[in-house]
């Protein structure tokens, strides 16, 4: 199926093979966009979405570009198109690390970091499993390190991390270089007033 | 004069040589890091998404608690910095978030407070000139790369920080050391940031393009605000040589590090074991050891 045909910008570079195995479904035909998820990712985000003219300057910067299912410039264009379940889906979301370079150039001023913060939030919400799943095991892990002592320990936190994603082989030599150098102490540093860390927490997630 | 400081758990962990080199540099400058009591992470991400409150809780409540102490809180990591300064611009300009905020944290805090990094502080508190002047071993012959990464910069009309695409407070600040400051076009490119964990070869690529871009340019060295960037661009160098057979490993400095050199500082305690590529061998061959 040519992306051509509903009106996107052809990637100018590395075309990916993986885009030819997005099913174009809820797009039923040209002139019948559902524009719900456009106005429900315009309102979380704040960022005026319709506004892109798909010049292209946000995947041109991107630094994870080259390694997304969907570019950033087609992110923003399936969301105008109402492909929710697509963008919802997508890796891009996920590999996005809201370095700005995108919205530091967009000539609209559309922030796409922000953009992309609120459509994982979206997805999270709306359940949708996440393609790149491991990154957001390492949010969790990192959150949950945080609970528990008030600072990160990067030691408890990746084996944490390690025990929710199930990878157990990646990094572990460099990992236990860090750890023989000296630069991963074995026990956490905890901080005073632990209480006050859990008590605004638990306020704070059951309140939102 | 003294500065209330927050170190960040990196600092205290992976970067331990960052804050202590820091640290013993204020004080051949002529003032003192004060940490702050019972400071938290920062949460590390700004949260971007419009509804996400929890995510600010941890910035609001150090920044709230480093008003009780003091006008203006100093950081070293890039990431804290960002994080804490634009938390804190968020508290000064939206009223319900910050009304919000402070019933979270059980404080009032109503964001005045003055967020700085310690480079800010070396070029407008100190002054650069000056900083020349204090030097004892100008790191002459030195070709170093300032890499900035996202973090200082980023969004630029929030951090405030130097110019959002050609940046020269680093470069200032290296001129001032002695050392020759090398320009390449990836100096304020994302070094791949916390993709490092889940998909290790994204970073790698990254930092492989940063890297090269900066020993195409006749880096021998380069000088890092960040110990996330450090992190990718120096201790995924083994995964680079791998990868490509070509790559020659290069140091990479925290700048305190190199303010600690020039300062002269006693080499063993500038934390120089803990830098993933061992810089030892071109400091000595420039004769700064």
């Amino acid at each position: 199926m040519s992306y051509r045909l509903y009106g996107f910008v052809t990637q100018p570079f590395r075309v990916d093979l993986r885009m030819e195995e997005i099913k174009l479904e809820t797009v039923t035909s040209v002139g019948k966009v559902d524009s719900s998820f456009l106005e429900e990712a315009t309102k979380k985000s704040g960022e005026d979405l319709s506004l892109c003219y798909q010049c292209l300057k946000c995947t041109a910067g991107c630094p994870t570009a080259p390694y997304m299912d969907i570019r950033p410039n087609n992110i923003i264009r399936m969301i105008q198109m109402g492909m929710k379940r697509e963008v919802l889906g997508s890796s891009a979301i996920w590999l996005c690390v809201s370095c700005e370079t995108c919205g530091t150039r967009c000539p609209n001023k559309i922030d796409i970091g922000v953009l992309m913060d609120a459509l994982r939030e979206m997805a999270i919400k709306e359940g949708v499993p996440a393609r790149e799943k491991n990154i957001h095991l390492l949010h969790e892990a990192f959150v949950q390190s945080i609970r528990r002592g008030g600072r990160v320990h990067e030691a408890t936190m990746l084996i944490d991390y390690k025990l929710r994603s199930k990878d157990f082989m990646t990094d572990l030599i460099p990992g236990m270089m860090l750890f023989l150098k000296g630069k991963i102490p074995l026990l956490p540093s905890f901080i005073k007033g632990r209480e006050e860390i859990k008590r605004i927490f638990e306020r704070c997630t059951k309140e939102k | 004069m003294d500065y209330l400081y927050f170190p960040g758990c990196t600092l205290y962990t992976k970067a331990k040589n960052f804050d202590q080199t820091a640290r013993n540099c204020s004080l051949l400058l002529g003032f003192e890091l004060k940490e702050l009591k019972n400071w938290t992470c920062c949460g590390a991400t700004f949260p971007l998404a419009t509804d996400n409150i929890m995510a600010l809780l941890p910035p609001s409540r150090i920044l709230a608690t480093a008003r009780e102490e003091g006008t203006a809180l100093t950081t070293l990591c890039a990431i804290c910095f960002n994080v804490i300064k634009r938390t804190n611009r968020l508290i000064q300009g939206d009223v319900e978030k910050r009304d919000k905020i402070n019933n979270f944290i059980e404080k009032n805090y109503q964001g005045d407070l003055q967020v700085l990094h310690y480079l800010e502080i070396l070029k407008k508190d100190i002054g650069f000139p000056q900083l020349k002047e204090k030097v004892k071993k100008p790191l002459a012959g030195l070709k170093a790369a300032a890499y900035y990464g996202c973090m200082l910069l980023r969004p630029f009309e929030e951090m405030e920080f130097d110019d959002k695409e050609k940046p020269a407070l680093f470069e200032e600040f290296l001129e001032a050391l002695g050392a020759k400051a090398i320009e390449f076009p990836y100096k304020i490119e994302c070094c791949g940031s916390f993709q490092s964990v889940g998909s290790p070869d994204v970073a790698t690529e990254c930092a492989y393009k940063i890297l090269g871009s900066a020993i195409k340019n006749g880096a021998e060295a380069m000088v890092s605000t960040c110990p996330m960037c450090t992190f990718n661009i120096d201790h995924k160098q083994s995964d680079i040589k791998q990868k490509y057979l070509d790559f020659n490993p290069i140091p990479v400095f925290y700048f305190t590090q190199l303010l600690g050199v020039a300062m002269g500082l006693d080499y063993q305690t500038l934390g120089f074991d803990q830098n993933a590529v061992d810089p030892i061998p071109l400091l000595k061959e420039k004769g700064l050891l």
